[in-house]
C-alpha cells in the first residue's frame, strides 16, 4: 500500500510521550487559519521555493519540479510530499527502534490529517503494532467513523485536537463544522480509547472556548490530559514559499494566555498542562 | 623567605642542560626543591583548602628550553615536511596521565614520604635505584616543609580550618573528608605548580571520598563538596580540571554511591567554569543520576561528559592490560583512557585524515603549499576501489611517520623531563627505582596516535564516489582541479555536493561503513606498534581545537569544504551534516569499533534546547544514551544549544557570565570564544 508523507521527524518529544519518530501525512480536510504546516494541506505533491535561499544557479532553469528540487543546491526548492510504500516508511521508522524501547517512545502518525489516508494509515498501524511499537495517533477527528474503527485496535493513544465548540467559531476558523469531531472524540471515548486533547489557543479566534471545552470534555472518560498548545505566527516564510495565501493570525499566545485557560480547564477536574512548560 | 618569580625562574634556568655528570632527574629535583622551599604562598580569601604559589609554568618553560636542544633532529629526519604540512605530527606528551589516588588519601604525602623509604631500604645497594630514592626523598622531605610554610602562611591570615588541616597532614594520613580532600588539592598543586605538568586529572572522586563521607555530617557534606568543586575551579590547570564519578566493579556493579548524588547536585550549583566532569556509566548505573547530570547539560552552566565503562575496559583489555587495571581505568584527559599503572601519553601524535585524500588525489602533494610530503602515484584510478586503495596507502604511511616522529621525540625523556612527585606515587616506579619518564618504570608505557577529520574524510570519499564513479559527472582529474582552485567558479557544485550529497552521521549504511573501515585500517596500523620506551601506540579518534590548526594546512575538500576550513570534530559528522537528528547521528557513529580506540570515539551531540524541553527531553536524552552505549559507543557529550541564548549572548556577554559551550575536549565559557567560533556555534544551534 502507498501514502504521501510530507516529512519525517526522528527524535521529537512533543508529539506524545517518551521519544518518537512523527511521521506526517499530506493532506488535511481542514483548513485552519492558524496551520502551522502549510505544506502538509494540500493532498498533493508541492514543491515550494524559498527565495532567500537562491543564489540563482539556474540549474532549475527556474522550473519547479520534484526533479529540480532534488537537485538544487541551496535547498531553496523544496519537495513536499514522497512516496512511501508501508515496508519502505516502516524500515524508515524501525531505525529507531532501539531508541523507542530505551525511552518508552514509539510512532506518531500526525500530518496534516493521518486518517484521511486511512487505509495507509490503518495498514502502517497494524505492522508496526506486529512490531511491538507503540503507535500514537495525532487527529483533528474530522474523519469517517469506520477509519476510527478500523485503527482503533493499532492505536495506544489518540492526541486529538479541539478547536472549538461552538460551531460557527469552528468552521470560521477551520473551515468546517465540528459535529463529527466531537462525535467522534465521544466514540473514541465510549470504546475505551485513551486520549490526549490538544487544544490551540489562538486569541480573538478561540480564547473564548476554555471554558465550553472544558463542560464538554468533564464527563469524558479516558481522557489522559488536555494540553493547551501556544500559538506561534513562525510558519509565514512557508505559505509564501508555497504561494500560498498567508492566513496566520498576527497575535501569538503567551504564558500567562496559556496558563489562564490550564486554570480555567482545571476547574473542570481536567488534568489540563500548560504546553509550553510541560512538553 | 620568599623569592619573586622572576629569581625563581632566573634559578631553575641555570639547570636546562645536562652534562656528564648530572642528569635530568637530579637537576629536575633541585628546581622542585628550591621552588618548594622559595616560593611566594599567598592565601586566597575564597579559599578553604589550600593556599596558591607562585611558581606556575616554571618547570614547563625548562622541559621546553631542553625539548628545543634536540629539535634539529627532526628538521634532519627528512619528516618536518609533513609536520609543517600539518600531515602528521608527533611530539613528547607529559601529561595526560593520572596519579595513583588511591594511594596519596590512604598514605597522605607523609606517608608517600615514609614508603619511599621502605623502597629504598628493600633495594639497598643498586647504585642506580639508590640516587633515584635519595632524589624523589628529598623532594618529598621539601614538600612537607612546604607545607609547614603553607600551614604557617594560612594561621596567619586567619584560617585556623585550612592550618590545622595541613599542619595534621605534613604528621599524618587524612583523617576526614576535609583533609582528605585538602589532601588531593595538595597533591594536585605540587604536581602543576611545581612538576610543571600540563594536564593531570583527579581520580574518581565518589570512591575516592566514599569512607570519610560515611564519617562525616551529611549536611556538612554537601557543604564542603560544593566548596571542594569551587576550590578546584581555581587551580590554573591551563586545559580544566577533571575529574570522574561512577565505573564498574569486577562483577559488572555501578560504583555510583551516596556520595556520587551529592557530587551531581553540587555540580549543578557551583557554576565552574574549568572543571570537567565524566560520569562513568554502565548498564546497571542507576537511572535517577543520568536523569540528574542531563539536568544538567541541558542548564548549560556547566560540562558533563558521559563515557561507557564496557567499552572503554574492552578497548583496555584489546591493548594487553590486565582485566584489574583496565577495570580501574582513569580518564587522563579530555576523553581518552588508561588503565590503572598506565603512564598514558594520549597526545603524541597526530594524523589528518583529509590530507591523506588530498595527496592520493595530487602526488603525494599537499595542494595549498604544493609540497611533497606523501607518496608519489601515478594519479590514475579506474575504479573508486583504486581511488580508496591508494588513500589508504597514503593514510597508513602517515601512520607510521607520525609514529617515527614521536619516537624520534620520546628517546629523549631521560634528557627532558622527570616527574619525581608522580614517581613517588607510582607502585611500579617504586619497586623498578627509576623515574617514570627517564626510565619508564610504569606498568605500561603507551604513546598515542589521534585521527583527524574522520567524517570530512569519509564526505569526501562518499562525494567522489557519488560524483565521478556512480554519476560520471566529471573526471577525477576534473574534480582535483576544481578543488586545487579551491571550488574557483563552481559554488553550485560546491553546495550542491555539500548539501545534498551522502554524509557521515545520516544513518546512512553505504557512508558509514567507510568510516568504519578506516579506522580498521587505523587500528592495524597504529594499535599495538612498539614505541620506544618499552610500550605500544594506542589508537584515539578525537580532534578537540586541533581542527582548526589542522584545517588551515589542508586544502578543499570534495566534501564542499572550503580550502582551510576546520576539520570535522572528533568522532562526529561535519557541522550541519546531521540532518536526519541525533538518533541517526548517534547510530551512525556505533558502527565504528570503538573497542579499537582507547583514545576515544568521540560523539558530539547538537541539540536545540527546544527538542529536549521538560521531563520527556530528559526521557529522551537518557534514552539517546543508553541506546548509544547498548550498541558500542565509547562516549558522548551534548551541547544543548539556544539560538537566541547565544545570539544574545555574543552581543551582550556581561548578561550572560557563566554560560559555557563544550567547544572540544573541555568546556570554555561563551564569552572567551573568538567571534569565528561563536558564530560557529550560533549556526550549530540552528536546527
Amino acid at each position: 500500500m502507498k501514502g504521501l508523507i510530507s516529512g519525517i521527524k526522528r527524535m521529537e518529544i512533543h508529539d506524545g510521550d517518551g521519544l518518537r519518530t512523527t511521521v506526517f501525512f499530506k493532506g488535511c480536510p481542514l483548513k485552519c487559519i492558524w496551520c502551522h504546516n502549510p505544506e502538509s494541506i494540500s493532498f498533493e505533491k508541492q514543491v515550494a521555493f524559498f527565495k532567500e535561499k537562491c543564489i540563482s544557479c539556474q540549474l532549475c532553469k527556474w522550473e519547479r519540479t520534484p526533479k529540480t528540487a532534488k537537485s538544487c543546491p541551496t535547498s531553496a526548492l523544496v519537495l513536499y510530499g514522497e512516496e512511501y510504500e508501508t515496508d519502505a516508511l516502516i524500515e524508515e521508522i524501525m531505525k529507531d527502534e532501539l531508541f523507542f524501547r530505551n525511552g518508552g517512545g514509539g510512532v506518531t502518525l500526525s500530518g496534516g490529517e493521518c486518517l484521511s489516508q486511512g487505509d495507509f494509515a490503518t495498514d502502517v498501524a497494524k505492522k508496526l503494532k506486529e512490531k511491538g511499537i507503540s503507535v500514537y495517533i495525532d487527529t483533528c477527528g474530522f474523519v469517517k467513523r469506520e477509519v476510527l474503527q478500523k485503527i482503533m485496535p493499532f492505536t495506544d493513544k489518540f492526541l486529538y485536537d479541539i478547536k472549538a465548540i461552538t460551531p460557527e467559531v469552528h468552521k470560521k476558523s477551520t473551515g468546517q463544522d465540528n459535529a463529527l469531531i466531537l462525535d467522534n472524540l465521544c466514540f473514541l471515548s465510549e470504546n475505551n480509547a485513551k486520549i490526549e486533547i490538544r487544544y490551540p489557543l489562538i486569541k480573538g479566534y478561540n480564547d473564548k472556548e476554555c471554558a465550553k471545552i472544558g463542560e464538554f470534555l468533564q464527563d469524558l472518560k479516558g481522557i489522559t490530559k488536555v494540553k493547551v498548545l501556544q500559538y506561534h505566527n513562525f510558519a509565514g516564510s512557508r505559505y509564501e514559499a508555497l504561494d500560498m495565501q498567508n492566513t496566520l493570525p498576527e497575535a501569538e499566545t503567551t504564558f500567562d494566555d496559556v496558563q489562564k485557560a490550564v486554570e480555567i480547564l482545571k476547574s473542570y477536574n481536567l488534568n489540563a498542562v500548560n504546553g509550553i512548560q510541560e512538553d | 623567605m620568599s623569592l619573586n618569580r622572576e629569581e625563581l625562574f632566573e634559578y631553575a634556568t641555570k639547570h636546562i642542560k645536562t652534562d656528564d655528570n648530572s642528569d635530568v632527574l637530579e637537576l629536575d629535583c633541585k628546581n622542585i626543591i628550591f621552588l618548594l622551599d622559595n616560593c611566594e604562598i599567598t592565601v586566597p580569601e575564597s579559599n578553604r583548602f589550600f593556599i596558591t604559589v607562585n611558581c606556575e609554568g616554571i618547570q614547563k618553560n625548562i622541559y621546553n628550553k631542553r625539548m628545543h636542544l634536540f629539535s634539529h633532529e627532526i628538521a634532519e629526519s627528512g619528516l618536518y615536511v609533513g609536520d609543517e604540512a600539518r600531515a602528521y605530527t608527533g611530539y613528547y606528551d607529559f601529561s595526560h596521565t593520572t596519579a595513583q589516588w588511591e594511594s596519596v588519601l590512604s598514605l597522605g604525602i607523609t606517608g608517600l614520604r615514609k614508603r619511599i623509604s621502605e623502597y629504598a631500604e628493600k633495594n639497598k645497594g643498586d647504585e642506580k635505584k639508590d640516587r633515584f630514592y635519595k632524589e624523589i626523598s628529598k623532594v618529598y622531605d621539601a614538600a612537607l616543609r612546604f607545607l609547614k610554610r603553607a600551614s604557617d602562611a594560612a594561621a596567619a591570615c586567619g584560617k585556623n580550618e585550612m592550618a590545622e588541616g595541613i599542619k595534621s597532614l605534613t604528621e599524618n594520613a587524612p583523617k576526614n573528608l576535609f583533609e582528605a580532600m585538602q589532601t588531593t588539592i595538595i597533591y594536585y598543586v605540587l604536581q602543576h605548580m611545581f612538576e610543571g605538568t600540563y594536564l593531570r586529572t583527579l581520580g574518581r572522586l565518589d570512591s575516592l571520598f566514599y569512607s570519610y563521607y560515611e564519617k562525616e555530617n551529611k549536611e556538612n557534606a554537601k557543604e564542603l563538596v560544593l566548596a571542594y568543586l569551587k576550590e578546584i575551579d581555581t587551580l590554573k590547570a591551563p586545559a580544566n580540571t577533571p575529574f570522574a564519578l561512577g565505573g564498574t566493579d569486577e562483577h559488572g556493579n555501578s560504583l555510583i554511591n551516596e556520595l556520587s548524588y551529592v557530587f551531581v547536585e553540587a555540580y549543578k550549583k557551583a557554576n565552574t567554569n574549568n572543571t570537567k566532569f565524566h560520569l562513568l556509566c554502565n548498564d546497571n548505573t542507576p537511572a535517577d543520576i543520568i536523569e540528574s547530570a542531563f539536568e544538567g547539560v541541558r542548564n548549560g552552566s556547566n560540562s558533563i561528559f558521559f563515557m561507557s565503562d564496557k567499552k572503554i575496559i574492552e578497548s583496555l583489555e584489546k591493548l594487553g592490560e590486565d582485566r584489574k587495571d583496565a577495570l580501574n581505568y582513569h580518564v587522563v584527559g579530555c576523553y581518552e583512557c588508561g588503565g590503572e599503572g598506565e603512564l598514558t601519553s594520549s597526545c603524541n601524535a597526530r594524523v589528518n585524515l583529509p590530507l591523506a585524500l588530498e595527496f592520493a588525489l595530487n602526488n603525494g602533494k599537499t595542494f595549498i603549499a604544493d609540497k611533497q610530503a606523501g607518496l608519489e602515484n601515478n594519479g590514475r584510478f579506474e575504479s573508486f576501489d583504486a581511488l580508496y586503495k591508494e588513500f589508504l596507502r597514503q593514510l597508513v604511511y602517515m601512520c607510521n611517520c607520525a609514529m617515527k616522529l614521536t619516537d624520534l621525540c620520546e628517546v629523549h625523556y631521560r634528557d627532558v623531563h622527570s616527574a619525581p612527585i608522580l614517581s613517588g606515587v607510582y607502585v611500579s616506579a617504586l619497586e623498578k627505582g627509576g623515574d617514570l619518564y627517564c626510565d619508564y618504570t610504569a606498568k605500561y608505557n603507551n604513546s598515542s596516535v589521534n585521527a583527524l577529520g574522520l567524517a570530512t574524510a569519509v564526505d569526501s570519499l562518499a562525494a567522489i564516489k557519488k560524483l565521478v564513479f556512480e554519476d560520471k559527472t566529471m573526471s577525477l582529474s576534473r574534480l582535483t582541479e576544481i578543488l586545487k582552485s579551491n571550488w574557483e567558479n563552481e559554488e553550485p557544485l560546491r553546495l550542491l555536493v555539500k548539501n545534498k550529497y551522502p554524509k557521515f552521521g545520516l544513518n546512512d549504511k553505504n557512508t558509514d561503513n567507510i568510516a568504519k573501515n578506516i579506522v580498521d585500517v587505523l587500528h592495524q596500523a597504529i594499535s599495538g606498534k612498539p614505541n620506544v620506551k618499552g610500550g605500544i601506540y594506542r589508537l584515539g579518534l578525537f580532534s578537540i581545537d586541533w581542527r582548526w590548526e589542522f584545517g588551515l594546512k589542508t586544502g578543499a575538500s570534495a566534501d564542499g569544504r572550503l580550502s582551510g576550513e576546520t576539520l570535522s570534530q572528533n568522532t562526529s559528522a561535519t557541522f550541519g551534516a546531521d540532518k536526519n537528528g541525533a538518533t541517526a547521528h548517534l547510530l551512525s557513529i556505533a558502527t565504528i569499533d570503538a573497542s579499537k580506540t582507547p583514545n576515544g570515539t568521540i560523539a558530539d551531540i547538537d541539540l536545540h534546547s527546544s527538542a529536549v524541553k521538560g521531563k520527556n527531553g530528559i526521557n529522551a536524552l537518557t534514552s539517546t544514551l543508553k541506546t548509544f552505549f547498548d550498541l558500542g559507543g565509547f562516549g558522548v557529550h551534548y551541547n544543548i544549544l539556544d539560538t537566541e541564548t547565544l545570539k544574545d549572548a555574543k552581543l551582550n556577554p556581561e548578561k550572560y557570565p557563566n554560560l559555557q559551550v563544550r567547544i572540544c575536549g573541555w568546556n570554555v565559557l561563551f564569552s572567551a570564544l573568538s567571534e569565528k567560533e561563536k558564530d560557529e556555534f550560533i549556526a550549530r544551534s540552528i536546527k
